[in-house]
Formats: C-alpha cells, sequence, structure tokens
C-alpha cells in the first residue's frame, strides 16, 4: 500500500483521528485541536484522502445550518497509524536505556 | 468604518470565487472550507480560514493548468458556454469583449499612441534597440526627414537633423550641407558640439562662426576648449598648465573681451518649431533635444573659472605693485564676463566664487580711492549676482533632476505601458491556449476553462485600467508638446525633457520621488530582465514536457 510523506503537521491530525476512531471530524474542529491553519490543514486531509486513508461525508446538522464536510480514518489508515505509532513507541523503548543513563 | 460583518462576507465571496476557479475534484474540499465557514468563531478569523482555504484552491487550480489529468470540468458546447447554469459565462465574456474593443479604440486617439509610443522607450536599452554595445544605432525617422529634407535642398530640415543624428560623420556632413545651403545658420557649428571631429574641422569652424557673430565669446571658447583638451592628451597634462599656453590665453582673453556670449538656444528652439511644424512631426524626443544640459553647449566652463582666477591673481599682483587702475581693470573684465554668462549661457553658478571676489575687490579699490559710492555699488551688484546665481543654480537643478510631479508621471507612464503589454500578452496566451485546447477554431467548439476565463477577464480589465491611467498621465505633456508645435511656446520643455529623460530608463531601475527613492542601475535590471525570461523559459519547456509525457497515449499491456 502506498502511504503519503507523513510530516510532523501529519501525525498530529492522525494522532487527533486516532483518538476515536470512528468517530466522524469536522475541518473546523480538526483544525482547532491541532492548530493547525486551513491553508495546512486541507491540504493533508486531501492527501489522506487520495490515498485512500480518510473517507468524506456530508452531514446535515440542524434545520437552515448548510451541510458540513466531515472526515474519518477508513480502515487502512487506522491500520497505517497504528503501525506508524507503534513502530514510534516500540523506537522510544529501545531508545530509552540509552537516554535514562540505567535509572530505569 | 468597515462593518463588523464585512470581513466574514469577503470571506465568503472569496471562497465561493476559489471554488469557482478550481478543478472540478477540489470542489467538495472547497464547498467543506465554505460550509465550516459558518463555524468559524469571529469575522476576522473567518476571513483568515478563507484566505487560507482559497490559497490551497488556487494552487490546485494552477497546477491543473500545468499537469493534465485533474479532472477539470470545461464548457462541452456552444449551448453550455451561454447557458443559464453557468451565468458567469456570458457577462464574463461580453466584458473581455468589450474591455479588449475600448482599448482597441483608444489606439485611435493620437495622444494615446504617442503615449504609447513613449512608454515603449524603456524597453530601449532591453532590447538595444537605440544603442549598440555603446554605440548609437540609426534613426529611421531622422533618415526619412535627410531624404525629404534633401529633396526639397531644404537647409533648416538638414540643420534639425544634423543637431540630433547619432552618426559623428553624418552629423558633420549634414552641417556642413545645411550651412552651405544656408550661411545664416552657420550658428549650427556651435550647436553641434565639437565632438569626434578633427582640429582642423574644428579650427575651420571656428573661423566661420568668428566671421559670421565677431561681437560673440563663444567661437573664441570654443577655440579655447580645443587646445585645452589638445593639452588634456598632451604631457602638458593636468590643465593647470593651460594659462601657460599663449594661444589659449589669447582666445580665452577675446572671449572675456567679447561684448556678448550668446549659445543660439533660441535660435535652435525656433528652427525645431518651424521643421517640427513644416514635417509635421510629432516625436516628443525630437522635439526636446538638448534641454537636459545646462545651456548645452557649454564650452569651456571649467577654463573660463581657470582664466578668471588667472586674471584675479594678476590683479592682486598689479594692486600689491600699486598699479590700481590696471588690477580695477582685470577685476571688472571678471566681473563683467560673469555678468554676460548669467544673462547668456547660464551657467555663472560655476564661476561663482571667481566672480564675488572680483566684485569685492572692485569695491575694496573703490573705497581705497574714496569712492564709497562706487563701493556701494559693487557691493549691491555682488549681491544681486549672488542671488541670481542662486536662483539660476535652483533652476538649473529643477530642470536637470526634474519635478516630483514628472518622476512620479513618468512612473506611471512606464507602469501602465508596461501593464497593458503584458495584459495583451495574457489575453494571447489565453486565446492560444483555448484555441490549442479546443484544437479548433470554431466559436460552438471552443472550452474555456474557469482559470482560463478568469485569466482572461482580468487581463482585459487590466489593459483597460492601464490603457487609461497611460492616456490621462500622458496627457499633460501631449499638451506641453502641442504648445510649443503649435505656437512655439517653449515653456514646457524643459518639464517635457525631465519626463522623458525618466521614461527611456526601465522600470525598476531609478525612482525619486520625495523621501521614497532608490537606484538600480540599467544594465542591472536589464541583466535581471534577461535572466527571469530565460527561466520563464526554461520552466516553460519542462512543463510543455511533463505535460507532453502525462497526455500521449499508453500502450495497453497485453494479459
Amino acid at each position: 500500500m502506498k502511504t503519503p510523506r507523513l510530516s510532523p503537521q501529519t501525525l498530529r491530525v492522525l494522532e487527533r483521528f486516532i483518538e476515536r476512531p470512528t468517530a466522524w471530524r469536522y475541518g473546523y474542529e480538526l483544525s482547532r485541536e491541532t492548530g493547525l491553519k486551513s491553508g495546512t490543514l486541507y491540504p493533508i486531509l486531501m492527501r489522506l484522502a487520495k490515498y485512500s486513508l480518510l473517507e468524506t461525508k456530508w452531514v446535515t446538522t440542524e434545520d437552515g445550518v448548510p451541510p458540513r464536510h466531515t472526515y474519518r480514518l477508513t480502515p487502512n489508515g487506522v491500520e497505517l497509524v497504528r503501525a506508524t505509532f507503534a513502530n514510534s513507541r516500540a523506537a522510544l523503548k529501545v531508545r530509552r536505556p540509552a537516554f535514562s543513563g540505567g535509572r530505569a | 468604518m468597515i462593518p463588523v460583518e464585512f470581513p466574514r462576507r469577503l470571506a465568503t465571496l472569496l471562497l465561493r470565487f476559489a471554488i469557482w476557479i478550481a478543478p472540478y475534484d477540489t470542489h467538495d474540499w472547497g464547498h467543506g472550507m465554505l460550509s465550516e465557514l459558518n463555524h468559524v468563531e469571529g469575522n476576522w478569523s473567518a476571513l483568515l480560514w478563507s484566505l487560507g482555504g482559497a490559497g490551497v484552491l488556487a494552487k490546485h487550480a494552477m497546477l491543473a493548468v500545468i499537469l493534465p489529468g485533474s479532472h477539470r470540468r470545461t464548457v462541452s458546447s456552444a449551448s453550455e458556454l451561454f447557458s443559464k447554469e453557468i451565468p458567469m459565462r456570458k457577462p464574463a465574456l461580453a466584458v473581455i469583449a468589450s474591455c479588449v474593443a475600448v482599448s482597441l479604440l483608444l489606439f485611435l486617439a493620437p495622444v494615446f499612441r504617442q503615449a504609447f509610443r513613449v512608454s515603449l522607450a524603456q524597453w530601449h536599452d532591453v532590447f538595444h534597440v537605440k544603442q549598440s554595445f555603446g554605440y548609437p544605432s540609426p534613426d529611421l525617422e531622422l533618415d526619412a526627414l535627410v531624404k525629404k529634407a534633401e529633396q526639397n535642398q531644404d537647409a533648416e530640415a538638414l540643420a534639425f537633423v544634423a543637431v540630433r543624428y547619432p552618426n559623428a560623420t553624418e552629423r558633420t556632413r549634414l552641417a556642413n550641407e545645411a550651412v552651405q545651403l544656408d550661411p545664416n545658420l552657420t550658428w549650427l557649428y556651435a550647436v553641434t558640439g565639437t565632438a569626434y571631429l578633427s582640429p582642423s574641422e574644428i579650427d575651420r569652424r571656428v573661423s566661420l562662426l568668428k566671421q559670421w557673430d565677431p561681437q560673440n565669446a563663444l567661437p573664441h571658447l570654443i577655440a579655447a576648449q580645443r587646445i585645452g583638451a589638445a593639452v588634456a592628451y598632451s604631457k602638458e597634462f593636468p590643465l593647470g598648465k593651460l594659462e601657460e599656453r599663449p594661444a589659449w590665453e589669447k582666445e580665452m582673453d577675446a572671449a572675456f573681451q567679447s561684448p556678448k556670449l550668446d549659445n543660439y538656444l533660441d535660435r535652435q528652439k525656433q528652427l525645431d518649431h518651424r521643421v517640427l511644424s513644416r514635417y509635421r512631426l510629432g516625436d516628443p524626443f525630437q522635439a526636446v533635444s538638448g534641454e537636459d544640459w545646462y545651456g548645452f553647449p557649454n564650452y569651456g566652463v571649467g577654463e573660463c573659472s581657470l582664466y578668471a582666477q588667472s586674471l584675479l591673481e594678476s590683479g592682486k599682483s598689479l594692486e600689491s605693485r600699486g598699479d590700481r587702475k590696471a588690477a580695477f581693470e582685470k577685476y571688472w573684465v571678471v566681473a563683467r564676463f560673469g555678468q554676460m554668462m548669467g544673462d547668456g549661457a547660464g551657467f555663472t553658478f560655476v564661476m561663482r566664487k571667481d566672480i564675488k571676489e572680483a566684485y569685492a575687490r572692485l569695491g575694496a579699490l573703490s573705497q581705497m580711492e574714496g569712492n564709497n559710492g562706487a563701493a556701494a555699488f559693487y557691493a549691491a551688484l555682488a549681491d544681486q549676482f549672488d542671488k541670481a546665481a542662486d536662483k539660476q543654480r535652483l533652476l538649473l537643478r529643477n530642470r536637470f533632476q526634474g519635478s516630483d510631479v514628472s518622476h512620479w508621471n513618468a512612473f506611471l507612464v512606464r507602469l501602465s505601458g508596461l501593464l497593458v503589454l503584458s495584459c495583451a500578452v495574457l489575453l494571447l496566451l489565453c486565446a492560444l491556449g483555448i484555441v490549442v485546447r479546443s484544437r479548433s477554431l470554431r466559436l460552438s467548439s471552443l472550452r474555456p476553462s474557469r482559470l482560463t476565463l478568469t485569466l482572461g477577464f482580468g487581463a482585459a480589465v487590466g489593459s483597460l485600467l492601464s490603457s487609461a491611467v497611460l492616456f490621462v498621465s500622458y496627457w499633460p505633456y501631449s499638451e506641453l508638446l502641442q504648445r510649443f508645435l503649435s505656437k512655439g511656446d517653449d515653456a514646457g520643455l524643459f518639464e517635457l525633457s525631465a519626463f522623458l529623460r525618466d521614461i527611456q530608463l526601465p522600470l525598476g531601475s531609478q525612482f525619486n520621488l520625495g523621501p521614497v527613492s532608490w537606484y538600480v542601475a540599467s544594465w542591472s535590471v536589464v541583466f535581471y530582465f534577461w535572466f527571469a525570461v530565460t527561466i520563464l523559459c526554461a520552466l516553460a519547456i519542462l512543463i510543455a514536457v511533463v505535460r507532453h509525457f502525462q497526455t500521449r497515449p499508453r500502450a495497453s499491456v497485453p494479459a
């Protein structure tokens, strides 16, 4: 499976998605939680969707308010994120003794 | 006061426009950003949200132009082109057509044609139109005028060209021919200058000028300058030793004793007016030849000061020996020549110190003789001269540097001329792009993308606006030129000259308007221009190659 380049900003977005993998998230909500501006956030979302790691859906929230575009990780996306974060944790565990100086 | 809701409204408009130009496959994302706008807290935050989103969509729109395959939706037929479902297209095309038509109609006005032509002068350095490796190229208009003048045996027209012709040999020939046809034009020898002439030719001209106008100091100054130039190229350099040369001293003495100093600029202006009117020439660059110099020709300006100092030294020496009368005469010659320069040639500020000293010595001598009235008179003359020199220096500086108004107008004319050209090129590229994409010239089969339509719209409106600015900015200078051509009124020629001097500089090389000023050498701007052109060409080739490989049909692999 082809995967996009995972920049620190992309990891920040993925971190938010993995907290509640089944929940649909709004763009503005993600922007506030990650602190990313729309000009940074949307290219990331578009790239994730291009690689089929993200699915999109239009939802109607209340009467008179236009429908909102929502986003959620696909099963592939969840798998990739879990693998990525698991690898990161493993790497950290391997490194820890060297950094902890034997105190661990 | 900005209405509170204004930033949010602007944000909505901006995003809607960005969605309009964005490729079809990004529309969902664009609408997603737009729907989120309703939930962004704060009006200014909404604008920032919209700016970021619009930037993303604009980037995709640009990429869709460079790299095909973004599935841009285009107008598929003429019926859709003018259909009600896409209301922007029909008005946009109508506006583009109207703007282009009005811009083209402006070219029917002679003033606008002249303004456009003048705005092109900034490209002369870039394309080496008027100069090639430092040598002036022949001027087609002047060549045509020479032919007419020679056919008509028109001495004045030949004189007109002789002052302006870039080639020195041809200039000499034309001047000689004009004077031969009409000896009353002998003054032309003083106006055409002595650059590139052989010493014998200068001597011949000086001799003719002396015969034609024996009262004038100018021929003597030309002769003195030739001797000075000869000294400058000989071992006797520096010029400090000039006063030891009897021939130079003789000419300077004759110049200082002459009853008048006429640089013939008035005659030249009258002749210019007659020739320009006779041949209906409307080129402003031809009308203003020579205004930007200090009352050009300024023969022997430095040498006049040198000679005046030698006279003052000589006067002081005579004074110390008790010969007050002879000393008085020496000082008086300097003071009188200073007055004469102020009246005729207009560069008194060069000799200001010497002339003031001459008046001071004259006053001191009068006081020694007990003639207090004469002393007061010389003091008053010195004061008057000082004020006149101040005024003249300021006037010349303004003439040379130009006013803020002329700088600003020249900047506007250059900028608007550049924009007219850029918009025309962009419009042509858009039209070419549509034809190439549609592979047809039939209107019904043309399929402009939204981005192409937007670019075309912007270029058409930009072309109209810049044409209007060009017209308005140049109008006053056209009036100044017309006043000279129709009435011979040359009062505005200095302003026109300063304006045209700025016009010839490539845009970005110089700007001088009050506190805002910068200077970049013209050749640097020319270098940057060609560097940018090279980079853009390389990019265009790269995009063409990428597009070729992306759009070529791929052979299917048999299973």
